[in-house]
């Protein structure tokens, strides 16, 4: 069987959305491979005393529209590809909600969990060093990503203020509220999925007081979703966790509706909900997948990609309706054409969960400016840039007769291409 | 008498969608809570508009509500809730902490991406305005209660209107709380806690002249009114009428108020000097100009006082002014002389150039109709072209009790105040406060002083859940302190019948209760004016014989053995307070 690559799938999406869009060949020649890729060594001296050369990525994939934006990664099994195709997928989020930024990734070959605090600062910083010259503010602007967090972004914005010599707090984003960080960044990515839900009830013509919800993952996004989607009148009824110490995951479904606070009381740093506190709390403990089959609505996978495909797309409950992808990638291509035939209403996940990386985009600004927001005004301006995307994708869908997803990809495609263009680039 | 809810259907109204200057629909709301009893009064006008108002009736006067939408009570609780706000709230906090402390509260971030909506598309001024559900519940008005807030809305940048919409929703929230808000609330036996509020935000109906926003003619009209003016009938209803926003009527200042059926004839007045002084000579607008000093938690800090010269330069008194010629000792009509300009309405009162009078009552008639009650309107108006904006209703109380009073009763030895000027009707046997401004200790300088010490004595009394006769000098309720005392209706809101007098020290119009004009129907508070000059005087040693509760340096509250016998006769506008036992005097002859 073939290796799962992003890379490639990420360049076969673009070259039927180019054929779609009947791109000429210098576009799709520039769009489907990164403008710039950087493959550095970070040697750290580790605390026994030894040194260790850790592998560092940063691809930037296209900046027509802006300056890169884009997470690192710490990852044991990073690759390049890897890197790249979500530098891809930066660049259409970024479009799709229309701000003025390109895509980029960055990563580094190694497991946090078997680093120190000091080894991370160091690998933090030299992270930084070797690629200064090439991010910046007006550049190229890296975020928190998978095991990174805002004090990994804390001491990389102070080693790149030491090398150049001033106060850049716009180089990074996902800093700490105390440092620069910004408002209303813990509930975006969550907050905006439910945008973009309440967008489509409207489209379909429900109220979401009369909907019910399943979520996969119990983490920052989800526990958001959760949160916003529970006061604009939705119920939950079922959520999925990881547990760490089973190493499987567990649904916990309550038909009366869960009580976000009361879970959350019962769940560790990583979004894992204790099993026992659980069930004394009246939850049915079942199947880790088991949220996918449940008699609801509302489907919100928010936790990792892949997760729902060919083999156990048939198991979605005939009541749902509308699929929010608040992770990224977690539909297969051949479950995203059965739930299409399905007449499911798919948010597909560079617009479901764009609300993380537009609020990285106002950190940014604000860090510019130096000048900060408070958190209604960082709420309001998140929900109009999320529900006028949604509508943008939806107005396209439904006059080309497009797949939300083909429509969210022709409209960033197209405003990439289309800066390409103005630039002479093309 | 119905209540307004019970008249409204849904067709009236729409979830909010984002279109706010919608002239298809303008009254959407937001939530899934109560309206509160404004959105009430303007859903239900809605419905009449659409479903009774006869558009060829009036052709050349468009009639609609402003463009609006309702934050409805669930985004209040969510408020309070997430925020946790009830205790600060609840406590004895002072307004500007409670203000403060609500200022820095987050709004629920689900209304967060409407209220965005509504700021990048309207650039003109938003009335953010408070509707309580209290007020719906009890037909109670609550007018001047909590707060309304003016916002010029024509920032240059997006975020920074966003902001000022912000802050006057959270200060119209604080203002559920404020200290004069939960002594009327107790002074209705209602608990604060039981208050929700809605928020309205509204267009402002005007237009921009220069550098304020304001409607030429704004008004309150009633349909049924023992406000007694010249030869009025309490049932032909009264209105009054003013240049800029409808603040200067709202507040009791000098305005033009008239007998519907007699629109010609102006307000009693000695000379045409007189009456020159006694009407409006300054409005209010929105202040579109230069930003003012940043105060989020004054309810002014938007608005603006300005002259009538700076109206004229305005080109705004076409409707609204005639001139006064100072040789000849008269007023004419218009602005086609020199001299100083009067806001008599003649343009439409007199010549009827724009049938705003007629509009008026067919209104009235058409609400009246459908509440079953009486009822008091409030509008605005541009012109060129016409448009009436249809701000508010409310169904009125009022009290049909026939009482007499003959000319012996007004006379006799038990008589503690009397008076041929007295608004209300009916009568009261169980008041045994009287609150009374001590006259020899009376100055118009200590006028603002005087408020508050009433402030805590009103408290006191209603606290003992009792309610009192109060006596001053001036007007009650008058903005300007050398006029009378400034108090604001909750300030007194436990009195049930109120005393305006003058001395020789404080000779002044008598405003015969046209501040609290409103409040005093609503609650069926009688209103005495007792000039010093006239045939009825205050029994002031009688007062000072009885049992002092409370003393300040300005105020006397005293309790009677035996309860008052208060007697109003709203057809002739005669009343009486009687005590229970003779007056000394008479007892040794």
């Amino acid at each position: 069987m073939k290796s799962y690559n992003p890379y490639e799938i990420a360049q076969a999406q673009f070259d039927r959305i180019a054929d779609l869009l009947k791109l000429d060949q210098a576009a799709r020649d520039l769009l489907r491979v990164p403008t710039r890729e950087y493959h550095f060594t970070i040697p750290v001296h580790m605390d026994d005393g030894s040194v260790q050369v850790f592998q560092g990525f940063r691809v930037q994939h296209n900046d027509a529209r802006g300056p890169g934006k884009g997470g690192i990664r710490f990852h044991p099994l990073e690759t390049i590809d890897t890197v790249r195709a979500l530098a891809m997928w930066m660049t259409w989020k970024c479009a799709v909600v229309d701000v003025p930024l390109g895509g980029s990734k960055g990563g580094v070959v190694c497991d946090p969990h078997n680093l120190s605090a000091r080894e991370t600062e160091q690998l933090c910083r030299g992270w930084v060093r070797q690629i200064s010259r090439d991010v910046g503010p007006h550049l190229d602007v890296p975020a928190p990503d998978i095991m990174t967090n805002p004090q990994n972004m804390l001491w990389m914005l102070d080693e790149y203020e030491a090398i150049h010599g001033g106060k850049y707090p716009g180089f990074i984003t996902g800093k700490p509220l105390s440092v620069g960080g910004s408002q209303g960044r813990k509930e975006a990515t969550g907050y905006g999925v439910v945008f973009t839900i309440r967008e489509a009830l409207k489209e379909l013509n429900r109220e979401p007081r009369n909907t019910t919800a399943s979520i996969q993952g119990f983490g920052n996004v989800a526990q958001h979703a959760i949160q916003l989607y529970e006061r604009i009148g939705g119920t939950v009824v079922c959520v999925s966790s990881w547990n760490q110490a089973d190493q499987t995951a567990y649904s916990f479904r309550k038909a009366s509706g869960i009580r976000y606070e009361e879970l959350l009381a019962a769940t560790d740093a990583f979004g894992g909900i204790d099993v026992a506190k659980a069930r004394d709390l009246g939850y049915e403990i079942l199947p880790g997948d088991a949220w996918l089959e449940q008699d609801v609505e509302i489907l919100i996978p928010a936790a990792l990609e892949n997760q729902i495909t060919q083999e156990n797309a048939a198991r979605i409950h005939p009541r749902a309706i509308v699929l929010a992808e608040g992770a990224n990638g977690p539909t297969s291509p051949e479950a995203d054409t059965i739930l299409s035939e399905r007449n499911i209403f798919i948010l597909p996940d560079f617009l479901a969960n764009a609300g993380g990386v537009t609020c990285s985009y106002f950190e940014q600004v604000q860090s510019n400016m130096n000048y900060y927001w408070d958190k209604d005004e960082v709420l309001g301006k998140l929900d109009t840039k999320m529900t006028a995307a949604f509508h943008a994708v939806s107005d396209l869908a439904r006059n080309q007769k497009l797949p939300m997803r083909d429509a969210a990809y022709v409209i960033s495609v197209s405003r990439v291409a289309q800066a390409c263009r103005d630039r002479g680039w093309v | 008498m119905k209540r307004l809810s019970d008249t409204v259907t849904t067709d009236a109204m729409r979830q909010f969608d984002r279109e706010f200057a919608d002239p298809e629909h303008r009254f959407k709301f937001v939530g899934s809570g109560a309206l509160g009893g404004k959105a009430q009064g303007l859903a239900f006008i809605q419905n009449t508009l659409s479903s009774a108002f006869p558009s060829d009736r009036f052709p050349q006067i468009e009639v609609s509500i402003p463009s609006l939408a309702v934050l409805r009570t669930d985004v209040f609780d969510a408020f309070i809730e997430r925020n946790k706000l009830l205790e600060v709230a609840m406590s004895d906090a002072s307004d500007s902490f409670i203000a403060y402390r609500f200022q820095q509260a987050e709004l629920p971030a689900e209304i967060l991406g409407d209220l965005r909506a509504i700021v990048e598309r309207v650039r003109t001024p938003l009335a953010v305005r408070s509707s309580s559900v209290l007020e719906d519940a009890l037909y109670e008005p609550f007018a001047g209660v909590y707060a309304t807030k003016m916002i010029p809305n024509n920032q240059h940048s997006a975020d920074e209107r966003f902001r000022k919409l912000a802050e006057a929703i959270k200060f119209v929230y604080a203002s559920t709380y404020f200290k004069t808000a939960k002594e009327y609330v107790d002074a209705t036996r209602n608990t604060i806690e039981e208050e929700k509020m809605g928020v309205i935000i509204q267009e402002v109906v005007g237009g921009r002249f220069n550098d304020r926003f304001y409607p030429p003619i704004s008004g309150v009209a009633r349909s049924f009114s023992y406000y007694r003016s010249g030869r009025s009938r309490p049932e032909e209803g009264m209105a009054s009428l003013a240049l800029g926003l409808g603040k200067t009527i709202v507040n009791g200042e000098p305005c033009w108020t008239y007998s519907l059926a007699h629109p010609r004839v102006p307000p009693p007045a000695a000379s045409p000097a007189e009456l020159v002084e006694q009407t409006q000579s300054t409005f209010w607008a929105v202040n579109m100009g230069k930003p003012p000093a940043y105060d989020p938690i004054a309810e002014t800090e938007y608005l603006v006082n300005a002259s009538l010269t700076e109206a004229e330069q305005d080109g705004t008194l076409r409707y609204a002014a005639s001139t006064y010629d100072a040789h000849s000792d008269r007023i004419s009509l218009g602005l086609g002389t020199q001299g100083p300009r009067v806001l008599t309405f003649d343009p439409l009162l007199v010549i009827n150039e724009v049938p705003v009078n007629d509009l008026i009552k067919f209104l009235l008639a058409l609400c009246e109709q459908a509440t079953g009650s009486p009822v008091e309107i409030e509008f605005a108006m541009t012109f060129d072209p016409h448009r009436l904006g249809f701000l508010q209703v409310r169904p009125m109380v009022v009290a049909t009790e026939y009482v007499q009073i003959s000319p012996g009763e007004m006379q006799g030895g038990r008589v503690l105040v009397a008076s041929e000027t007295v608004q209300g009707n009916g009568v009261y046997d169980s008041i045994r406060d009287i609150v009374f401004v001590k006259p020899d200790a009376f100055q118009a300088k200590h006028s603002v002083r005087i408020a508050e010490e009433l402030e805590s004595v009103n408290r006191n009394i209603v606290t003992e859940g009792n309610t009192f006769v109060l006596i001053g000098f001036g007007r009650w309720g008058s903005q300007d302190p050398w006029l009378g005392v400034p108090v604001r209706w909750g300030q007194i809101a436990g009195a049930r019948v109120i005393v305006e007098a003058t001395l020789p020290a404080m000779v002044v119009e008598l405003s015969q209760g046209s501040h609290f004009f409103h409040n005093l129907m609503s609650f069926r508070v009688s209103y005495f004016s007792v000039p010093h000059t006239g045939e009825f005087q205050i029994d002031w040693p009688w007062l000072d014989r009885q049992e002092i509760r409370q003393e300040t340096q300005f105020i006397k509250h005293v309790r009677a053995r035996k309860p008052l016998i208060v007697k109003v006769d709203g057809r002739t506008g005669r009343g009486v307070i009687l005590t229970a036992e003779r007056r000394k005097e008479e007892h040794c002859e």
